[in-house]
């Protein structure tokens, strides 16, 4: 085998070259165009506002098209959908695709930010982060012709710290934050937050890693209210969990996903959501869910209209169905957490009486009196307060 | 002639250029304008509204020192850890190439095909299942514990070991396939000719074997090495609130905090380190070929 070199080619590759200078240079150039060029691409994008054609139907007809519903998971009861839909004619693009406020958030904002569609026509944050969106002016109000069923809500969800008359949100399941904890692991039941610092648990306890959800109920063990925070007393709080951290207190910060350890027994005892208990129990009796004694607060997601929703009608339709109180019961049966609508023991003990008598769902006065609501906080607020855990929790 | 011959030549001239141009603007298009972004919102300070903030580029340099003096930490721990997961897939990558290439003869492709079976499974899936494997209940924690054998929490999950266990189990095989790649183009007639002149097993492994599986030891180690750095998932299912890795703190700044400077300057310090880590690597490593 020859291992010469054809001259000809060679004599090309020498003339191809390109020295180092010219190639560093040519990027110099490019990178200089690209530091100039992004901040004018940037100012092309947001001028070109593209509206999401709005097609809301002012003539007083039925709402007919799709509707586009972003929900979280296992948030939904089978057959609930196709029931709409027949009942509607309308088409149901259903996609359980939030998983986590703040990245949704961190996701939809640009793009609301100009106006664009986000592929959802009626989205179910939890209310502080509904709240926020609303401040930023990106919310459809719901008008009450569009939703008679509106007067089904319990009392105290009539109205909102921040949402004045429920205009811009329609609140779809709410739920205790307390603490489940595995009885055989535990070997004793569990009442009040001190129990988390319980040296037996030691790395064996989770925390929520959400402000809201994960301090809410330390601020409360500590004598402060989340009805009224400031920034002491959350430094308190924020403080307190670092304290524990450091000394391996903690296993982890958890979003929803304490449900796994919690059940294959590597967490005793976890800051949890009142629904999720109750569908872990059916698999494992010993897990528990408790308010504790000190108090915890409640969650609630809301149905929101995003501004750029291509069918408002629609929306509304099917807020009016969800809270028609027979189809609501088939959606508490399934998730198994508290109902945002009045009266439903009669209801739920049709479609599954276990539900009705389960304390989980249908808290008593004296459980729901420990339960608080956080304030309605400022932009600047929820960012000092993020960033405050975020320390502790991401560092 | 000459005329066709100069006409050819402007051609092939254009040529290669225009062969690349693809992936020159799609790197152009991905990473260079990206890049530079970042670049510039690392020199930037935010202010503004709180969520859609405005971003002033002023050379602010104080926003890599201020990120790097706070997160010390994790930055060292994933510079660890990733050390740690490489040299691990090293001392397990090696034998089995050696099996490979060199003992496996018929059965080389079958076995090929298993190691690489697995990783058909997505990443997420793979950790997550290291979730059952490592559980506290689980059998593998009760047979180390018979034995003795576990960390001083008791446990093998939410530890640094869980950590750099799953980092090296979902990069092992960028270890495997270059080193089975070196040490298969070996010519055997090289061992042959060690063996002639009377050299033992150990004595060719180490002039023979191992040096001519350096390049691949190389480009090994740098594909594992420099995406474990920046790894969270692992560290984010597998590890506790004492093992968080840089990935767990810039996907924190950029998601829930939002300070995006901060998270910029971090990444593009990461980046940094890693280059001129990597440039003494290769440097001592010496050699010209990665292939």
């Amino acid at each position: 085998m020859s291992h010469e070199i054809d001259p000809r080619l060679l004599s090309r590759l020498a003339a191809n070259r390109t020295s180092r200078r010219r190639f560093i240079g040519g990027s110099a150039a490019t990178a200089a165009a690209a530091i100039l060029g992004s901040s004018f691409l940037a100012a092309c994008g947001s001028d070109s506002s593209s509206s999401g054609s709005s097609s809301t139907q002012d003539d007083g007809g039925p709402a007919s098209g799709t509707l586009r519903v972003s929900n979280w998971p296992l948030y939904m009861a089978d057959g609930f959908i196709a029931g709409f839909q027949t009942a509607s004619g309308l088409t149901v693009d259903y996609k359980e695709d939030f998983n986590d406020n703040e990245q949704w958030f961190a996701k939809v904002k640009e793009p609301l930010s100009r106006k664009q569609d986000i592929g959802a026509d009626l989205v179910v944050p939890t209310e502080f982060m509904a709240a926020r969106v609303k401040g930023l002016g990106w919310l459809n109000e719901i008008s009450d012709a569009g939703v008679p069923n509106r007067k089904n809500l319990r009392e105290d969800l009539l109205s909102s710290k921040v949402d004045e008359g429920r205009k811009f949100t329609a609140p779809y399941m709410t739920g205790m934050v307390g603490l489940a904890y595995n009885r055989a692991a535990t070997g004793r039941d569990i009442t009040t937050i001190d129990d988390l610092w319980d040296p037996a648990f030691k790395g064996r306890v989770s925390l929520f890693s959400d402000v809201q959800d994960g301090l809410g109920m330390i601020m409360l063990s500590q004598g402060n209210s989340p009805e009224d925070p400031t920034t002491d007393s959350i430094t308190q709080a924020v403080n307190l969990v670092r304290e524990q951290k450091d000394k391996g207190q903690i296993r982890r910060f958890t979003g929803n996903d304490y449900a796994d350890d919690l059940a294959a027994g590597n967490i005793a005892v976890a800051q949890a959501y009142s629904g999720d208990v109750v569908q872990l129990q059916a698999d494992n009796p010993d897990l528990q869910f408790i308010v504790p004694e000190s108090g915890g607060d409640w969650f609630i997601d809301t149905m929101v209209i995003p501004y750029t929703t291509q069918n408002q009608k629609a929306a509304e339709a099917w807020i009016d169905y969800v809270y028609d109180r027979a189809n609501y019961a088939k959606l508490v049966a399934f998730t198994q957490f508290v109902p945002a609508l009045s009266d439903m023991t009669d209801e739920l003990a049709k479609v599954d009486p276990a539900s009705a008598e389960n304390p989980l769902i249908n808290p008593s006065p004296e459980v729901q009196a420990n339960l608080k609501s956080w304030a309605a906080l400022t932009d600047e607020q929820t960012l000092e307060f993020n960033t405050l855990y975020a320390a502790v929790t991401g560092g | 002639m000459a005329g066709v011959a100069s006409s050819s030549r402007q051609r092939s001239k254009i040529a290669p250029y225009l062969m690349i141009l693809p992936a020159l603007a799609y790197l152009a298009v991905f990473f260079v304008v990206p890049f530079f972004s970042l670049a510039r919102t690392s020199l930037s300070s935010s202010g503004g509204s709180v969520y859609l903030p405005t971003l002033t580029f002023d050379w602010n340099f104080a926003n890599f020192v201020d990120a790097f003096k706070l997160y010390q930490d994790p930055i060292l721990r994933s510079f660890g850890y990733a050390a740690a997961a490489t040299v691990l897939c090293m001392l397990l990558a090696f034998p089995l190439a050696y099996v490979i290439a060199f003992k496996a003869g018929r059965f080389k492709n079958l076995i090929l095909g298993l190691v690489i079976l697995p990783f058909f499974v997505t990443f997420l899936i793979r950790t997550i299942a290291w979730k059952t494997i490592l559980a506290d209940e689980g059998w593998v924690v009760s047979a180390l514990g018979a034995i003795g054998l576990l960390p001083e929490e008791g446990r093998l999950l939410s530890t640094s070991w869980a950590v750099i266990g799953g980092l090296t189990y979902n990069w092992i095989i960028f270890m495997i396939l270059p080193l089975y790649v070196s040490l298969e183009k070996i010519d055997p007639r090289l061992l042959e000719a060690s063996r002639d002149l009377y050299s033992g097993g150990t004595r060719s492994f180490r002039k023979v074997i191992f040096p001519l599986a350096l390049p691949g030891l190389l480009a090994g180690s740098l594909l594992v090495f420099i995406p474990a750095v920046g790894d969270f998932i692992n560290a984010d299912y597998l590890g506790s609130t004492q093992t968080t890795m840089i990935g767990n703190v810039i996907q924190k700044q950029f998601l829930v905090v939002k300070d995006y400077p901060a998270a910029a300057a971090l990444s593009l310090g990461l980046m940094g380190l890693i280059l001129v880590g990597v440039l003494m690597y290769t440097r001592a490593l010496g050699t010209e070929d990665l292939v």
